[in-house]
């Protein structure tokens, strides 16, 4: 507390922009809305005592605490700007406890045992154009500081609005898996434990990354089939294709939830059928398919809507989609409710109004989760209470166009 | 789409005159004779085709929706020969002067893909 209460003073008072991310997270939680306001009031306090008591400034870098179950990754693709960045926020106290950069379009990975956060970026030697560098990097949770830069080889990512799922971390936070678009679809290895680019491997037309296993992942193919794909050692790949398991004009968003823990898969269409996929014993089982809105609701124009329109609970298996009354092709236009769904029956368990224009949906994995809405025109993460469908706090000035949402199922 | 198509024919310009004398020619006017290979469905429509060294092949978009004609560099192709997006009716041609395999796709829709076997 008065370490925080440092740092702003220091920030204040000199007016210095190279204190850190730590001295810039207490400013924008000094400056932030309701739960961060009392927190600003309660540093003030401090510090007025710390001050009377005769307290000698003591300014340091601070640490963030480690990484929980609430501690939320925001990431911010800045509408395509050439560098982007990362906020750091604990669900809790609805403070921003960090900041990261990131470069063009990264792809964000947040380890599952809480050791790393990271991303596969990339960056150009005059901002955004000369020579292109992609890179993995990770980074200490704590201190930000990067703990393994590993360059990948001829510009092999794919540059596109963030798709969480286009770059996955194995279960073991061992292997990073990414995905090249052009000039042919492949899937890169990274080893992290190694600190190494391994290989591309060669696959099909097929999209997104799940990881089941270590060493097995799967993917959606253009034709509707899942393809599975076992890394195998010494550059030996294996695939295999499931069955077809959607019609052609059944629409699969670009952003499904996946809990690599219970190895589900939950994939919503356009008009908010959702398929679920059990990858759990390393081939894929179909369950029967979920839809979000009766036929009285579609006809009154209710569908999904937003970017990360979906979310997954594993432990109590529940699905928060993201759903509005909107004209057809409008499925990128933010919601203003949120359908809380029994993953197992298919019910409807709770309609959230969620009074903001929501664009993602994330959820943390404790056994009472926080759910997490956030809007990219208000740069705002909103908290609630999934249980109560109450908003609990809300977290504001988050860049330019936040988007993605992430957390630990830790 | 129209940046795109621009800049895939300004590539395509660089590699005509780069690789002039390379095994891989694009040429203005296919030589009588040449193979033919038509795109329809998001597919070339001959997805394999044999031709004897020093003979071209032409490819015509039949299809609302522009597709090109895309040689990444490689064993035996010095540098990316990428050719104009290609509108409905719209033809691209390449002369094939030295023997061997040319794998080939579209520039946007990597999941096409086509092959050259020359003898
Ligand atoms: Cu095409």
């Amino acid at each position: 507390m008065t370490h925080a209460y440092t740092k702003v003073r220091q920030a204040l008072c000199y007016g210095s922009a190279t204190l850190g991310a730590a001295a810039l997270a207490a400013l924008i939680a000094a400056g932030s809305a309701a739960a961060a306001e009392s927190h600003g009031v309660a540093t003030a306090k401090a510090a007025a005592a710390d001050l009377a008591a005769g307290k000698a400034d003591d300014p340091v870098v601070l640490k963030a605490a480690p990484i929980n179950a609430r501690r939320v990754f925001v990431y911010d693709p800045k509408h395509f700007a050439a560098i982007s960045q990362f906020y750091m926020i604990d669900g809790d106290t609805a403070r921003v406890v960090g900041t990261a950069d990131g470069g063009f379009l990264s792809n964000p990975v947040v380890a599952s045992d809480g050791s790393f956060f990271g991303q596969a970026s990339t960056v150009y030697e005059r901002i955004a154009r000369g020579k292109r560098t992609d890179y993995v990097e990770l980074l200490d949770p704590q201190t930000n500081n990067p703990i393994a830069d590993i360059e990948l080889p001829n510009s092999p990512r794919f540059l596109v609005g963030t798709y969480p799922w286009m770059t996955a971390l194995t279960p073991n936070n061992k292997t990073l898996l990414f995905y090249q678009f052009s000039p042919q679809p492949a899937v890169g290895v990274v080893d992290l434990a190694g600190k190494k680019f391994d290989r591309m491997i060669e696959v099909p037309d097929c999209y997104h990354i799940f990881p089941s296993s270590n060493d097995t992942f799967f993917m959606h193919c253009r034709d509707g089939s899942l393809l599975k794909v076992g890394i195998g050692a010494d550059g030996k790949s294996q695939t295999k294709r499931t069955e077809i398991f959607h019609k052609e004009n059944e629409y699969l968003i670009n952003h499904p939830a996946y809990s690599p823990k219970s190895g589900r898969l939950v994939w919503p269409t356009y008009t908010g059928k959702i398929f679920q996929i059990d990858l759990s014993s390393q081939d894929a089982k179909f369950l029967p398919a979920i839809e979000a809105f009766t036929d009285a609701e579609k006809k009154e124009g209710w569908a999904p809507g937003g970017w990360q329109q979906v979310a997954y609970h594993r432990e109590s298996d529940r699905i928060f989609l993201l759903g509005d009354q909107r004209a057809a092709s409008k499925h990128k236009a933010p919601s203003r409710f949120l359908f809380v769904i029994d993953a197992k029956t298919g019910k409807r368990i709770n309609k959230i109004e969620l009074k903001h224009e929501i664009d993602s949906v994330g959820v943390s994995q404790d056994a009472k989760p926080q759910l997490y809405a956030l809007s990219t025109g208000d740069k705002a993460l909103y908290i609630f209470d999934p249980e109560t469908g109450k908003e609990v706090s809300s977290v504001n000035q988050l860049g330019a166009g936040p988007q993605v949402v992430m957390t630990s199922d830790m | 789409m129209r940046a795109l198509a621009f800049a895939a024919a300004l590539a395509a310009f660089s590699a005509t005159a780069a690789l002039a004398a390379g095994a891989l020619e694009a040429v203005q006017e296919a030589p009588a004779g040449s193979t033919e290979v038509k795109i329809a469905k998001m597919k070339f429509q001959t997805p394999e085709v044999r031709i004897k060294a020093g003979s071209a092949v032409t490819w015509t978009n039949t299809e609302a929706l522009p597709h090109n004609v895309h040689f990444k560099s490689g064993p035996g192709v010095e540098k990316d020969v990428e050719g104009p997006m290609l509108r409905s009716n719209q033809t691209y041609s390449v002369k094939f002067n030295a023997p061997g395999t040319y794998d080939y796709i579209c520039t946007p829709h990597p999941f096409m893909k086509g092959k050259v076997v020359v003898e």
